[in-house]
């Protein structure tokens, strides 16, 4: 559904994305991830044809980025919520339906669908009287006016109340869910680690590390085992009337299981803890990664 | 550019702004039109009477002055044996008046023999016999400055023809055919209204009749009821040409305040980010943002044409001063447009629309004031809005003068703000020289485009300098002509090498000395090529009225021989290739080189012009 190869962006001398190539499929939710000024928001900008690419290809729904056809296809919700606040919800959402071709009674059906669905009440009042989280509902409201194939949302939840944004975050899952591809970036791992099939890992303008979150952790991250024996061996600690030792590989675990055996005892559980996504990329971040 | 999703877009800013403005207002603020509407023609017709009953006079009511006082507002009619002093500043007892003595009661007697005079010419103009009444009549009007040398020198001027005939009432119609000199003399019991048909001549008595020649609100405000005796002879200010001029650059002033606010709006807290990634192009977004604001525009030109006319209201004169009006509307929209594309915030927008403001309203209406005066007038669409509300024919090559140089210009103003409408100029917080250069340089991509981009800004330039032409031509001639050279030089030489810098700063061109001077040859070729839309001047024979005219197109008098002919067409080729690659050059390096280079070519352009005029003999 979407190809981006080799994409590159300049801002007169300043290189903001440097040789960015990954693809996103039918239905699948795909995060971009990367500390701030990484390049996340120049490359969904780029892919909602905002921008132009200095160099590169962009593909989205068979169409080259930038072109009406493509647009029509596509949903783009912004880090801001800007609107017009001296419309109301259903002016401001009538509008861009007006704008995207879409039927009278289609367009009302879907803005009243949409925003029942986001709980949003108060539609006469302007969209400038209305709370931060109200106006990200009217956007993502607005981003799903056309009923587009592909969604493109840059900080769905930014600094929105954990309320709202766990809110927003499972629309998110559930516009996944309805067959959407979604391309998504946060700063939030833990909404990415939750509704994300794929991630890429974005670091001075290229990608880094892109994968499903069990490849990134396979090859980026790390498995501790915590083995719990009946006796004391060397490097564990008492807890809870057993001791434990972390060992980072199974040649680590049979050492620890000859140690108990030689004082008599016995290992007594086994558990694996896998490196979440945000030391992930932490990891990569403090190293400065390239790919 | 899609004429649906224009409309569309068009529809929905109107919308938009309407609910911006709550039913109140909207309520508040059409009482207070319809109050200034019904207040403003009276006030206009018949003055505001501050002054209404501030003397007091006694007098009888079978006192030949009595009439005189009641007539007068200024004076309220007390008992002829009031106190003189306390209750009265003048008391009449037959033809003595008796003042008290105080500065006030001096100022009553003034205000009196004001009065006396005005109720006399009253009188006057009742009788049935106007010669009788008025033996002499002056008209007094504007000239050529060459006609007037004429008749200075000869001392006097052509006679007049003189075919007004009475009628029965003693009315009659000047048919405006005097051919000038040193006065008309239109008697035969004529009315005595200082109109006269207007016509469409260039003389004296056409001059001086045109504020006859505007019929309705217009001919009231134009004072157009004076007798035309010795007695009403003032300086023939065109008070008439100013106030219609007025009328219609006025809207003007508050339609781009608000059409400079949506479009900054747009840009501040990236609202019009979104409009950039729905399925419509930059074209159809500043289409219809802009279009209900030209047709605002349009709309009050056509009211104010069609209430200045009323109640002889005639569509066609309405339509062609409407179309008059439409290039300045658009000048003073695309200029408020890219002014709000540099602009980083209201403060600075506020200062970019007081700048376009002062100065769209110098070139649309400083010379349409002088439309009676001269051809310079031209300079201005609002001159032929003038003209065709008096009652003068507009021919096709004065209204493509007027009308065509505004329209390019606006144009060029629109697509270089077109050119920065994109998310990575729109919403970037540079300084406005910066922001001017991004436009520029948006619009530079190689060799041609640079040579295109030259004369696509020509009409500007034209423009700029017509200007400086309007705003001189009043000054004499030593004087003017120099200051003229130094403002065509200075325009001419920045509009052929400010996009060159822009190209070098956004690194359009190679490096190296041969590249820039293949980049300035090209501007100065694209100069040239442009130059020649300045030909247009000659349908109207500006160059020929105005000198500063010529020295501004850089036109000679006399028809040369075909190898000076020759000589003279390539010369500005030449020079505008020299003085391109020079800037081109100096461009290319640092913004300083390029300051000091295109300072040079401004040197030997003004050499240049100098000679040209000094053979001429206009200096």
């Amino acid at each position: 559904m979407i190809e981006v190869r080799d994409l590159r962006k300049e801002y007169g001398g300043f290189t903001a994305v440097e040789g960015s190539t990954f693809s996103v499929d039918t239905g699948e939710v795909f995060g971009i991830i990367g500390p701030n000024g990484a390049g996340k928001t120049t490359t969904l900008k780029m892919l909602a044809g905002l921008l132009e690419p200095t160099d590169g290809d962009v593909s989205v729904a068979g169409h080259d980025a930038g072109t009406t056809e493509m647009r029509r296809k596509l949903g783009f919700l912004p880090e801001e919520s800007p609107l017009y606040e001296e419309m109301t919800p259903l002016s401001y959402l009538h509008f861009f339906a007006d704008l995207y071709d879409v039927a009278d009674g289609v367009a009302d059906r879907r803005i009243h669908d949409t925003l029942d669905e986001l709980d949003l009440e108060h539609r006469d009042r302007q969209l400038g009287d209305m709370s931060k989280g109200m106006k990200r509902k009217v956007a993502i409201a607005r981003s799903l006016i056309n009923d587009p194939d592909v969604l493109v949302y840059d900080e769905p939840a930014s600094g929105l109340d954990p309320l709202t944004t766990n809110y927003v975050i499972d629309f998110t899952s559930d516009l996944a869910d309805q067959g959407k591809t979604i391309v998504f970036s946060a700063h939030n791992l833990y909404h990415v680690e939750s509704i994300c099939d794929r991630i890429a890992i974005m670091n001075e303008g290229r990608v880094v590390a892109q994968g499903p979150l069990e490849d990134l952790r396979a090859e980026h991250g790390e498995t501790e085992y915590h083995v719990f024996t009946t006796v004391e061996v060397p490097g564990s600690v008492q807890e809870n009337g057993r001791y434990r030792s972390v060992v980072e590989s199974m040649d680590g675990v049979d050492r620890i299981r000859t140690d108990a055996q030689d004082a008599d005892g016995s290992v007594v559980d086994i558990r694996t803890e896998e490196s979440s996504l945000e030391e992930v990329f932490l990891d990569l971040a403090e190293s400065g990664a390239t790919p | 550019m899609n004429l649906r999703t224009l409309l569309r877009i068009a529809r929905w800013e109107v919308t938009k702004n309407a609910g911006g403005v709550d039913r109140r207002t909207v309520v508040v603020g059409a009482l207070a039109l319809l109050a200034v509407g019904i207040a403003a023609p009276y006030a206009a017709t018949s003055g505001v009477a501050v002054d209404s009953g501030i003397y007091r006079v006694g007098v009888t009511d079978d006192s030949r002055y009595y009439d005189v006082v009641d007539q007068d507002p200024t004076f309220a009619v007390r008992d002829q044996r009031a106190d003189l002093g306390d209750e009265v500043e003048l008391r009449i007892d037959g033809l003595a008046i008796d003042a008290a003595p105080t500065s006030k009661a001096a100022a009553a007697q003034t205000e009196l023999r004001s009065s006396v005079r005005a109720y006399n010419n009253r009188q006057m103009r009742q009788e049935s016999n106007q010669s009788a009444a008025f033996p002499v009549r002056v008209s007094l009007g504007y000239t050529e400055r060459a006609q007037v040398n004429e008749i200075i020198a000869t001392g006097d001027g052509p006679e007049s023809t003189t075919d007004d005939e009475p009628t029965a009432d003693g009315t009659g119609a000047g048919d405006g055919e005097g051919d000038g000199g040193t006065g008309t003399a239109d008697g035969n019991g004529s009315d005595g209204t200082a109109g006269g048909a207007g016509g469409g001549g260039e003389n004296i008595d056409d001059v001086a009749g045109g504020a006859g020649g505007v019929g309705g609100i217009a001919g009231r405000l134009a004072g157009g009821n004076t007798s035309g005796t010795p007695a009403d002879i003032a300086p023939p200010f065109p008070f008439q040409s100013l106030v219609l001029a007025f009328l219609f650059v006025l809207p003007l002033n508050f339609i781009i305040q608000a059409y400079g606010s949506t479009m900054l709006s747009e840009r501040l807290n990236r609202r019009g980010e979104l409009l950039l990634v729905a399925p419509v192009s930059r074209f159809d977004i500043i289409g219809g943002k802009t279009l209900p604001y030209l047709s605002a525009a349009i709309g009050i030109a056509a009211v104010i044409a069609a209430a200045l006319e009323f109640p002889a209201v005639d569509p066609l004169s309405v339509a062609t001063s409407v179309l008059a009006v439409v290039p300045i509307a658009l000048l003073f929209l695309s200029a408020t447009f890219l002014g709000a594309m540099f602009a980083r915030s209201f403060k600075e927008l506020t200062f970019v629309t007081v700048t376009v403001t002062v100065s769209l309203t110098t070139y649309a209406f400083v010379p349409a004031i002088f439309t009676d005066v001269g051809a310079v007038a031209l300079i201005s669409p609002l001159t032929i809005v003038v003209r065709n509300l008096q009652g003068q024919a507009v021919g096709l090559g004065e209204f493509a003068f007027s009308l065509v140089p505004p329209l390019l210009t606006a144009g060029v103003l629109f697509g270089l703000g077109a050119g920065i409408y994109r998310e990575e100029d729109m919403f970037t917080q540079r300084s406005i020289p910066l922001k001017a250069l991004d436009a520029l340089a948006a619009r530079v991509h190689g060799k041609w485009s640079v040579a295109a981009v030259t004369a696509i800004l020509l009409p500007f330039v034209f423009v700029t300098e017509l200007v400086g032409v309007a705003t001189l031509f009043a000054i004499p001639n030593a004087l003017s002509i120099p200051t003229v050279l130094v403002v065509v030089v200075v325009v001419e030489e920045f509009a052929k090498s400010l996009h060159v810098y822009a190209g070098y700063a956004h690194d359009r061109f190679e490096a190296g000395l041969g590249p820039a001077l293949v980049v300035g040859a090209f501007s100065g070729i694209g100069f040239f090529v442009g130059e020649k839309l300045t030909l247009l001047a000659q349908l109207v024979g500006l160059p020929d009225s105005v000198v500063e005219g010529q020295a501004a197109l850089a036109t000679g008098t006399g028809i040369p021989s075909l190898p000076i002919a020759i000589g003279l067409l390539l010369a500005p080729l030449a020079l505008h290739v020299v003085t391109a690659a020079i800037s081109a050059v100096g461009a290319s390096k640092t913004r300083r080189t390029y300051l000091a280079a295109v300072t040079l070519s401004m040197a030997i352009h003004f050499a240049y012009n100098y000679t040209v005029v000094s053979i001429s003999g206009l200096v």
